[in-house]
């Protein structure tokens, strides 16, 4: 059930394209910066510079995340209360923010590996013609600060979840039943 | 000789209050009613009178401060959200005022989303929804999106979506408030219809007298009480 439920949640993030758009593009810039710097430190050993950055992006992704979780709720506050009329729980409706939550997250990771995969293949091609491409890694980032990002990530995630839930509990299904407007 | 009827809800010394700009409003005053199964009753009354307040509570939208609310034999008064949740999702049916659909959801994909958190197959939910968009006469748009409907197309989808689930029970709470005098006419002769098919219990709350010649029952409100 909760499959068939998360499946709907990817079916209604994609047809809120704007939203949609905007937050997964900022999660897959956040999720390259922060991948980007772990990589810098681990392989660079370039230490303060590279955790400082790590961490205003980490800081960014949980205030975007929070901000992602409260826009969900806040917006289909009217949707939820409607569902929970028409017999969904509490849980079949956080079933549907979770899927919406890590829908979108999960889209940055894929674009951000789809993004490193393309450049690899394209240096790759570019190193093996000879003209002068050999300065440039062939790697842009390998595969473990990815992973360190991917849980970071999954981690704020979490966070967002706990809180739409929360607000998730609070919205009344009386409200279903008000006027628009009132 | 008629056969009797098994009474679906009871209302046994209802009361209900709220607090508002620091006054208490006494929205339901000893409330005591009885609706039979395949009944289709009218609550009629003036804005504030309480009629939607009796729609929440003998819905489980809301809870009585005291007395009994009998639903189909269980005593619902004081039942927890998840097993009111369950309740409305295996007896109940909710049809808007404001349509209450999803927009980001096609007309079949809006009545499927009643069964969505049920163990009913996939195929099994969507041969459900097409029977409701069928009997509500809105199969040919089944594919559309709610903002591609006019307001009484919006009430049929949202009626389907009542009837999906097979309920017990259908409350109606001014669902012709947005339509006009013609679709009106259509979503009531539908309700009506309904009601005599599948032998569904009707409570629909109004203030228009133009519903309230659907009805086998009309109860009128006025100031919390039944008059």
């Amino acid at each position: 059930m909760a499959l068939r439920l998360w499946r709907k949640a990817i079916k209604m993030t994609l047809r809120e394209k704007k939203i949609f758009v905007i937050f997964t593009g900022i999660y897959t810039i956040l999720i390259f910066l922060t991948s980007f710097f772990i990589e810098t430190t681990l392989s660079a050993g370039e230490g303060f510079l590279s955790n400082y950055f790590i961490m205003i992006f980490f800081i960014t992704s949980l205030i975007l995340s929070l901000l992602y979780a409260w826009l969900i709720v806040s917006r289909n506050r009217r949707i939820f209360a409607t569902l929970k009329c028409i017999g969904w729980t509490n849980g079949n409706i956080n079933s549907l923010v979770t899927g919406i939550i890590m829908f979108t997250t999960i889209s940055g990771f894929i674009l951000v590996i789809e993004g490193l995969f393309h450049y690899a293949a394209i240096m790759g091609y570019l190193q093996s013609t000879g003209k002068g491409f050999d300065a440039y890694p062939s790697i842009l980032i390998s595969l473990t600060p990815v992973v360190i990002t991917f849980a970071m990530f999954l981690f704020v995630q979490i966070i967002s979840i706990i809180l739409a839930n929360r607000k998730v509990l609070k919205v009344r299904p009386v409200i279903a039943l008000k006027r628009v407007g009132q | 000789m008629p056969v009797s009827k098994d009474v679906m809800i009871e209302c046994i010394d209802v009361n209900k209050e709220y607090r508002r700009a620091g006054a208490i409003i006494r929205a339901l005053v000893d409330i005591n009613i009885s609706i039979k199964s395949g009944d289709f009753v009218i609550v009629q009354g003036p804005t504030g009178c309480g009629k939607s307040t009796l729609l929440n509570v003998m819905s489980g939208l809301d809870l009585p401060d005291s007395g009994k609310i009998i639903f189909d034999g269980e005593n619902i008064a004081r039942s927890k959200e998840d097993r009111l949740a369950k309740i409305r999702r295996q007896k109940v049916g909710f049809v808007f005022q404001d349509f209450n659909l999803v927009n980001t959801l096609t007309a079949i994909e809006n009545v499927e989303a009643m069964l969505w958190p049920t163990v009913l197959r996939s195929k099994e939910i969507e041969n459900r929804a097409i029977a409701a968009l069928r009997d509500v006469n809105m199969l040919e748009r089944k594919d559309h999106f709610p903002v591609e409907m006019s307001g009484g197309e919006k009430q049929r989808v949202a009626l389907a979506r009542a009837i999906v689930g097979k309920p017990r029970v259908v409350f109606g709470d001014e669902v012709s408030g947005n339509l006009d005098p013609k679709s009106e006419k259509e979503v009531m002769e539908l309700l009506k219809q309904i009601n005599q098919d599948y032998e569904t219990t009707m409570i629909i709350v109004t203030h228009r007298e133009t519903v309230a010649k659907y009805g086998d029952n009309i109860i009128k409100m006025d100031k919390g009480r039944i008059i």
